[in-house]
């Protein structure tokens, strides 16, 4: 058992490897058996070193002609050795250690076996390691070279042989005999070509001629059952999988199919009977055979090298011996030393048999080796999940304890993986049918050896099977929970002199037992027959049958693909309904007669369905905002629970910056909004009305050929005067002669000059809203007599009409000239020259005004600055636009407008 | 070890003129039912169905538009994406035929350039108010080398074939990637490997 040996064998005089344990190293997906050495040197000064030696090895290292060093890694400062948990697994108490190895140059990680002497292995590793103290030295591993490739150059040595540590060397022909190699580092040339994996599928080679003809005969699994299987769609898939099972019923029934199950401790013999008295005499052609074998190799190699030719002897008769009147297919088998199972169908089932899986649980010495423990097959036929398990359990009568503990330990330990990794291993308990049988080795207890031969002579089965330790432990819940046996109406299968009916006459003397046994777990068994074969004289146990009627749950393909189509059909109804959907109380929208600056609102309640949604106004193609810019939605987004509902608000607003293009007909009151449901349906919002033309946002130039009040002019003239180029001077081709300024202009101007000019604060206070509205209406109206409003209402208005002219009073192309000659009224006077007629004419008129205004400024307070600080930024307005506006610029907009209030014209 | 899954999603769209029968088509396919009253669509709507074909597991998200000519210059916007087209006249309105060249002019200049297109001809159950005969429809198709059927939401004809014929033809051309032999082992612990033929 202690592979430290083998290592030892490997190493030089005055190296010591303390411990040893096989693992296997991990890389991704691959698994490969490394057995790793921890190696002492003492150094001569005192002291010592450790490394660890990793090893491929043949088999299970018993000598050095076993093992090839691959790797050495130099317990130095920086190593660790740590257990770690395995990604995205759960912990299972018994299941292997997961240890990481690091150093500054590589990171690998093992497994290794669940037991006291990984721990011990852990321990000797952790004891080894040098720590941090800083007083004592650093190791330096010179004796480590030996080890290493001794023909290269000293100075290359160094990186050379740390490249060598870190790669996959090996000498791994074990073909070769080589004389003394036993661990040196890779021979010269051949490292690093042939890796030790090569070797390993080499031996998965040598299996005899017979097995590589059944296993590529022609029969392979159909996908006739895939369907029951279906891994797509993600969740989805794991939902119609789920429904289905939910429905078995619908699309199944129950069909009885024959099993054989059979179980015979060989006691390490050849196979020299004909295996017929025991498979198939005497009984009907079953479906299925499941056939166990306890002890088939009790040889020492076998044991160590997990190899044996009884394999093939006993498959090899077993299969000569299946009933006549069929044919069968082996499905799998799987051998734990000894212990062997085998699984057989019928030909014609073989297309059912799908997800077949075999594991094996060691349950000897450490609680891992195969001498003990027990193997199993997983399968499924048509859509029952059966499970077959082979156990030999602990020998001797008073062990039944330990024999306990094994079945528990095979029931936690072996674990089937699914074809759905993402699913946790299947147990043994999770099948819907479980056939267990083996050697279980319970005993006859509290009787001497003669009394129970008297009462098997007197047949008194029943009187002996109250004395039976697999009965007290099963009525003791202490093992085999659930299970059932058949009544015991055949004599103990052991013990036997070997080739006869005698009962054991070796020195031990044996009391006869019921060591072989069948039991069962599951619905719609029936056992048929459970008997022993005392016909066959082998071994020193009798082999033991039980055939059962087995109901399968068979799929009824219509029903199965009708089933389906139902859950695929529900699923998508559901994925629909779940489709975020609402409903509008309305969606069209229709605003009449919109003015200047007059808010209009409408609304509509966004009411939710059943799912919870999110809602949002989405860009239309190639357009930057979702509505117009006289639009607004508010709000614009939001979120909705089930059954809620949620008020939106679409606010119309015309401002400047919208009117000029809404009087023109460039733009119109229409509009196309999108309410967007995330994941979920759009909703189209149409949106209508006219716009009432207002002198509000109408150019000078426009306004002065309007000799009618805007409102009274067909809609087509006003769009064409709107559409009129600014620069057009009067060149007599218009029918009307134009006005020298807008009238609307001079009704303000002619209001304030009659009301305010001694108003206190005048363009300092706020007007109202609602005489705003009246004063648009009387300028766009031309009800001049009726306009009555507060003064500075009207100033306010005065102001807001030259905040809205598409093109300011100073021109935006003239902008610039009246910044840079501010300060140089001459020059200014003649900038105002070069500007269009009518907005010169306007400019004139307004600082006439203004200086009217300051004639007054004792009453009314104003001045030359306020005054320019209000129509600076007014009449001279940026191209740029306000924002850009800096305050150096806004200083000489104020400024040039302030020489103009100073001089006289 | 995980399987990979072949899933399919086919992204399918319904135009045509206002009143053909877009949303009733729709409607019969997803949940196998017709509606005799008649609500425009005002908007873009979308149902899912789930069909296998060549054993491959294909979701259908089909969009329902508006067919308001008002509505058009947004529903073009929804064209890009559409793997398959399916564009709907009424055979008892001849002004829905005449559009159809329009709506194809539409496709040619909004959709992907290799996205599949059929023609069908709604509300076939009512040959006694039949304008379009179906050779015009054929001929239409023929035209512009696309496939036709005629169909009636109302009386279930033709509807589930005119969506499978589509999707196939979207299938026919979508580079699929088969799964790899270790998906289709079904058992990874090798499965039935021999059979005996012959006993002592």
């Amino acid at each position: 058992m202690d592979q430290s040996v083998a290592v030892q064998e490997t190493l030089a005089e005055g190296e010591y490897c303390i411990i040893a344990v096989q693992g296997m190293l991990c890389e991704g997906d691959s698994r490969q058996s490394r057995l790793l050495g921890l190696v002492r040197h003492r150094l001569e000064h005192g002291g010592q070193e450790y490394a660890l030696f990793l090893y491929t090895h043949r088999r299970m290292a018993i000598t050095g002609d076993d093992v090839s060093l691959d790797q050495i890694v130099p317990v130095s400062r920086d190593f660790s050795l740590e257990e770690v948990s395995p990604d995205g697994e759960l912990y299972i108490l018994g299941s292997d250690v997961t240890v990481q190895l690091d150093t500054s140059e590589l990171s690998l990680v093992f497994q290794l076996p669940f037991g006291s002497h990984t721990r011990m292995f852990l321990q000797e590793v952790a004891r080894a390691c040098p720590g941090f103290d800083p007083a004592t030295q650093n190791p330096e591993f010179q004796w480590l070279s030996p080890y290493r490739c001794t023909e290269l150059e000293p100075e290359l040595r160094e990186s050379q042989t740390q490249r060598r540590w870190n790669s996959a060397a090996g000498g791994s022909n074990f073909d070769d005999s080589r004389p003394n190699g036993k661990g040196l580092l890779g021979d010269q040339g051949s490292w690093g070509q042939d890796k030790p994996e090569n070797v390993f599928t080499r031996q998965n080679k040598s299996k005899s001629d017979f097995t590589n003809m059944v296993r590529s005969s022609t029969i392979t699994v159909s996908d006739k059952a895939h369907i029951l299987s279906m891994q797509k769609f993600g969740l989805r898939d794991t939902i119609v999988k789920s429904h289905l099972i939910q429905k078995e019923e619908d699309y199944t029934y129950i069909q009885n199919f024959r099993f054989f199950v059979g179980t015979y401790n060989v006691n390490g013999q050849s196979p020299k009977e004909c295996l017929q008295p025991w498979l198939s005499d005497g009984i009907q052609a079953p479906d299925v055979y499941c056939v166990g074998f306890q002890e088939l190799d009790l040889s020492k190699e076998a044991f160590f090298f997990h190899d044996t030719p009884k394999e093939e002897e006993w498959f090899k008769a077993v299969t000569d011996a299946l009933h006549p009147d069929a044919k069968y297919a082996k499905v799998k088998l799987i051998r734990l030393v000894g212990i062997m199972l085998l699984l057989y169908v019928k030909q014609e089932h073989a297309a059912y048999i799908t997800e077949v899986e075999a594991e094996t649980v060691g349950t000897g010495i450490m609680g891992r080796m195969g001498n003990k423990g027990g193997v199993a097959i997983r399968f499924r036929f048509h859509n029952t999940s059966i499970c077959v398990v082979n156990s030999h359990l602990a020998a001797h009568t008073e062990e039944y304890e330990r024999r306990n503990q094994d079945y528990r330990d095979i029931c936690s330990r072996m674990q089937f993986c699914q074809i759905d990794s993402s699913l946790p291993p299947l147990t043994i308990n999770k099948h819907d049918v479980i056939l267990w049988l083996g050697d279980l080795n319970y005993r006859i207890e509290e009787l001497d050896v003669e009394k129970v031969k008297k009462l098997i002579e007197e047949k008194a089965f029943q009187t002996l099977y109250a004395y039976d330790q697999l009965k007290s432990q099963v009525a003791a819940k202490a093992v085999f929970e659930g299970f059932t046996e058949g009544q015991l109406t055949f004599q103990p299968t052991y013990k036997y002199d070997t080739g006869s009916d005698d009962w054991d006459t070796s020195e031990k003397c044996r009391a006869p037992a019921w060591c072989d046994r069948v039991l069962w777990k599951g619905k719609n068994i029936t056992q048929l027959s459970y008997q022993s074969h005392m016909a066959l004289k082998t071994s020193d146990h009798k082999p033991v049958s039980s055939v059962f009627d087995i109901g399968v749950r068979v799929v009824n393909e219509e029903l199965y693909r009708k089933t389906l189509e139902e859950i695929v059909r529900s699923l998508d109804k559901m994925e629909n309904a779940n489709i975020p959907s609402v409903s509008l109380s309305k969606r069209e929208f229709c605003f009449q007669n919109v003015k200047y600056m007059h808010l209009q609102v409408e609304s509509f309640t966004i009411h939710n369905g059943q799912v919870p949604c999110q809602f949002e106004f989405i860009n239309k193609p190639d357009e930057e905002s979702y509505c117009k810019q006289w639009l607004n939605a508010n709000p614009s987004r939001g979120f909705l629970l089930p059954d809620s509902y949620i008020e939106i608000e679409l606010e119309l607003f015309v401002n400047k910056t919208t009117a000029t293009k809404l009087n023109s007909g460039e733009d119109k009151i229409e509009d196309i909004l999108v309410l967007h449901l995330e994941r979920g349906k759009d909703y189209f919002l149409s949106v209508s009305g006219n716009y009432l033309p207002s002198c509000f946002g109408s150019p000078i130039h426009t306004l002065c050929y309007m000799r009618e009040p805007i409102l009274d002019l067909p809609l087509e003239t006003v769009r064409e005067l709107t559409l009129m180029p600014v620069q057009t001077e009067d060149d007599g081709s218009q029918l009307e002669k134009p006005m020298e300024i807008p009238k609307e202009l001079w009704m303000m101007v002619d209001y304030l000059y009659r009301n305010a000019v001694q108003q206190e604060d005048l363009f300092q206070q706020p007007g109202l809203r609602s005489e705003f509205e009246h004063i648009r209406d009387c300028l766009d109206t031309g009800m001049i007599d009726n306009l009555s409003a507060n003064n500075h209402s009207v100033a306010e208005a005065l102001l807001l009409f030259l905040e809205s002219l598409p093109e300011p009073v100073i021109c935006y192309s003239t902008y610039h000239n009246c910044l840079e000659c501010s300060g140089n009224y001459t020059a200014s006077k003649q900038v105002i020259s070069t500007l269009p007629t009518f907005h010169k004419n306007v400019f004139n008129y307004l600082m006439a005004f203004l200086q009217e205004l300051l004639k007054n400024s004792a009453k009314n307070h104003l001045d030359e600055n306020i005054l320019a600080s209000i129509f600076g930024s007014l009449l001279l307005r940026s191209p740029a636009g306000h924002q850009k506006l800096e305050m150096a610029e806004k200083k000489k907009a104020q400024e040039f407008i302030h020489q103009f209030l100073c001089n006289s014209p | 070890m995980a399987k990979k899954t072949y899933d399919l999603l086919f992204k399918l769209l319904l135009i045509g003129d206002s009143g053909v029968g877009k949303t009733c088509v729709l409607f019969r396919f997803s949940d196998d039912a017709f509606n005799t009253t008649f609500i425009s669509t005002i908007g873009i709507d979308f149902k899912i169905k789930t069909v296998e074909l060549q054993g491959k597991k294909i979701k259908l998200q089909i969009w329902d538009t508006a067919g308001q000519e008002r509505f058009h210059t947004i529903t073009t916007s929804y064209y890009r994406g559409a793997m398959g087209i399916m564009l709907v006249y009424d055979i008892t309105n001849g002004k829905s035929f005449e559009n159809i060249s329009k709506w194809l002019r539409n496709i040619d200049e909004h959709a992907n350039e290799d996205v599949e297109r059929m023609l069908l001809g709604n509300k076939c159950d009512m040959d006694d108010k039949r304008v379009v005969p179906k050779g015009k429809g054929e001929q239409i198709a023929r035209e512009h080398g696309i496939r036709f059927f005629e169909t009636s939401a109302k009386a279930n004809i033709n509807i589930e074939k005119a969506f499978l014929t589509l999707a196939e033809d979207i299938l026919r051309k979508t580079p699929v990637k088969e799964p790899n032999s270790e998906n289709l082992d079904i058992s990874s612990g090798g499965g039935v490997t021999g059979w005996k033929s012959k006993c002592c």
